[in-house]
């Protein structure tokens, strides 16, 4: 071995090869020691450990997340509410839109049997009304009224903008919005003000473009809310549930979605107008307690 | 009682290029009396604190948009065709109208300033034809920016580029491969033997007649949405949107699925076209621009058409949601703006004071230095003197 070594060396090191081969004194010292393998690292603590239960990810703070508390993003809670009254089982997992395959939560992972190595697909927020249709233990009603897509519009346009107003640019529930947004992202100091400028500026953004004007007055965009809370209010009037449907629908949820944000004690809205403005309806307040009661209790 | 109704011009054979402009016009024409107000087509949204149109200038008050111009009507008793609704009616009209806004509008988007050749053939001449001359050059980009963003904003921007790509690639019928044999077009199923642009246009036709169809289920088999004997403000918001769906485009998608599939809506448009139609509309001239208002305006949009900076110049000028509400909380980013402000702007002086002292590029630097004389020690003999100055001797 000794003797072969420094002659190989010595054949080899005029050729065009002499670049890539070791040199005999490196070789030498590496051959001293043995190869190491570690152990595989461990998984994430955060990584699905049961794989036998569907996974919603949506924005949700750990520990409500373990608790199986309400989302407080709207459109999170919307589909988190939809599949609590359609009875499919699933774990709610804090995520954010970067994690996404379609840039936005929620998305859902179905479960995967322990046999088989291919991963489920992830399920985005549009085809998870499908999903629910196959795998719900409870049935769901569905509304034939063409009008749902109206109201459906009313929802999307006024109370959303109102709602964007007044979490993010209503400058009181500032503490609110950095609490349930910007702190959970970094601890320092300059990442959370970039943090914030952004989604300031894309709220501001969003409600503009739905507008379509280039100068909006919170007035205005509280006024708009509060007729049409009043709208749905009418809509509702004494029934259970809307349209006069015998069970809940995807639109119940999406109502309880913002009712429920706005009038959850947990959430500390400084600027409480719109709180204010959903009080004023008895009947959405008793139907968010509805929904609260029998589907999260 | 004087109302003034300022309005984007007319265009395509219609009042006007806007869908609101073109329900208020219709509302008003129908509505009130015609010696109590006057039409202008301004074609400049800034009249309006939140610069859009349709606007309405009443006692001092300025007004914009259709329905806080009805509801400010209602308000101040002028307007009574809202007045005997019930309150599911007037939900309805509520969601009805969010429905225009946001479905409505995304399609209108869509077929007259998304798609290029629309755009290029029909709505930027009509507009060039609207505004006066180097307004033609910002105001209509900007306005075409702004539908693309809400067509985008509804998820139906994509289909605009493949609606509008039939000739490209129709030309293109012969396809070669990269190695310049021809390719045969695959025919294994529908989706393949499909262009893209096919297969957008008939997701895009199913967008409408998804519209459509809540359209008519609104209305029912009344004469009008919510009743039979008299229209109301959401009846005149829907022919504004139906009239501007029916102009004749290159790619009259949304055209003909409203006049094939649903022709109840067509009778419906023109049922309400003749009721106020005997009517004469109060035009009036509007005031002529001078050199100088045109020569902002234009430096205005100009700068808006900044990438980059255009966007939070906008919000600076004009606003953007006002947050200074009520609720009056110091702002700690105004401090840093101003502060960052005054650092780049003396960083900018001092680059241009640096940069005029620079000598001009490529002329040739000449330096001026005394010569020396330097002639003591060894070296005054010469090189082999010189070698042996550094020793030290």
């Amino acid at each position: 071995m000794s003797s072969q070594n420094p002659s190989a060396a010595s054949t080899k090191s005029p050729g065009a090869s002499g670049w890539l081969a070791i040199p005999a004194p490196l070789a030498r010292l590496f051959k001293r020691f043995p190869l190491l393998t570690y152990p595989p690292n461990e998984l994430p603590v955060r990584s699905p450990r049961v794989r036998d239960v569907a996974a919603l990810y949506v924005f949700i703070s750990d520990q409500d997340a373990l608790n199986g508390l309400p989302s407080f993003n709207p459109s999170c809670l919307k589909w988190q509410t939809f599949l609590k009254l359609a009875g499919v089982a699933f774990r709610a997992i804090p995520s954010n839109n970067h994690a996404s395959p379609t840039g936005a939560l929620p998305f859902l992972i179905p479960p995967s049997s322990p046999n088989s190595f291919v991963s489920a697909k992830p399920i985005p927020s549009t085809k998870l009304e499908q999903y629910t249709a196959e795998n719900g233990t409870r049935k769901i009603s569905e509304i034939s009224s063409l009008k749902l897509e109206a109201y459906e519009a009313l929802l999307n346009h006024r109370i959303r903008n109102a709602w964007l107003y007044a979490l993010y640019l209503s400058r009181p529930n500032s503490a609110l919005l950095s609490h349930l947004y910007v702190a959970p992202v970094s601890t320092s100091r300059v990442v959370k003000t970039t943090v914030l400028y952004q989604l300031r500026h894309a709220a501001e953004e969003e409600i503009l473009r739905s507008i379509g004007a280039l100068v909006v007055n919170p007035e205005r965009l509280y006024d708009g809310a509060k007729e049409a809370f009043e709208a749905l209010s009418t809509v509702l009037g004494s029934g259970e549930w809307f349209f006069g449907a015998s069970k809940p629908s995807l639109f119940d949820a999406a109502v309880f979605s913002y009712t429920h944000l706005l009038l959850d004690q947990g959430l500390r809205w400084e600027d409480r107008r719109l709180t204010e403005i959903v009080e004023e309806f008895s009947n959405l307040v008793e139907h968010r307690n509805r929904i609260l009661q029998r589907y999260w209790g | 009682m004087a109302l003034e109704l300022r309005v984007w011009g007319s265009a395509f054979g219609l009042d006007s290029i806007d869908p609101e402009c073109l329900a208020a016009v219709a509302c008003f024409r129908s509505c009130i009396p015609r010696q109590d107000w006057t039409l202008i087509a301004s074609n400049d949204a800034a009249v309006s604190s939140e610069y859009r149109l349709p606007a309405l200038s009443h006692k001092g008050n300025w007004v914009s948009g259709y329905s806080d111009i009805i509801s400010y009507l209602t308000k101040h008793g002028i307007l009574h065709i809202d007045d005997d609704l019930t309150p599911p009616q007037r939900a309805d009209t509520l969601a009805c109208a969010s429905l225009l806004a946001t479905r409505g509008s995304g399609l209108l988007a869509m077929s007259l300033y998304v798609s290029p050749r629309a755009w290029v053939e029909m709505t930027r001449p009509a507009y060039s034809s609207l505004l006066p001359f180097p307004l033609t050059w910002t105001v209509p980009p900007a306005v075409r920016a702004a539908a693309v963003e809400k067509a985008e904003h509804l998820g139906i921007g994509y289909l605009a580029a493949e609606v509008d790509a039939e000739e490209s690639s129709s030309a293109g019928l012969v396809e070669t491969t990269s190695t310049g044999f021809l390719r045969l077009r695959e025919r294994l199923g529908p989706r393949k033997t499909m262009q893209p642009e096919h297969t957008a246009a008939i997701r895009f036709q199913h967008f409408a007649e998804d519209f459509y169809s809540v359209l008519d289920d609104f209305r029912g088999h009344k004469t009008f949405f919510l009743r039979d004997d008299k229209p109301s403000s959401i009846d005149f918001l829907a022919y504004g949107y139906l009239q501007l769906m029916r102009v004749q485009t290159p790619h009259p998608i949304l055209k003909n699925a409203l006049e094939k599939s649903y022709s109840r809506l067509v009778v419906f448009v023109t049922e309400l076209r003749s009721y106020g139609d005997n009517e004469e509309l109060p035009w009036r001239e509007p005031k002529a621009r001078g050199a100088l208002g045109l020569i902002g305006r234009f430096a205005e949009g100009s700068i808006e058409a900044i990438p980059g900076v255009g966007g939070s110049w906008r919000k600076w000028h004009k606003g953007g949601v006002d947050t200074r509400d009520t609720y009056d909380v110091r702002d700690p980013t105004q401090l840093i703006i101003a502060v960052g402000g005054a650092v780049t702007s003396v960083v900018a002086l001092g680059a241009v004071a640096l940069f005029r002292a620079l000598p001009p590029f490529g002329a040739s630097a000449h330096r001026f230095e005394a010569a020396r004389e330097d002639r003591a020690g060894l070296r005054q003999f010469g090189e082999i003197g010189s070698i042996l100055d550094g020793l030290p001797i």
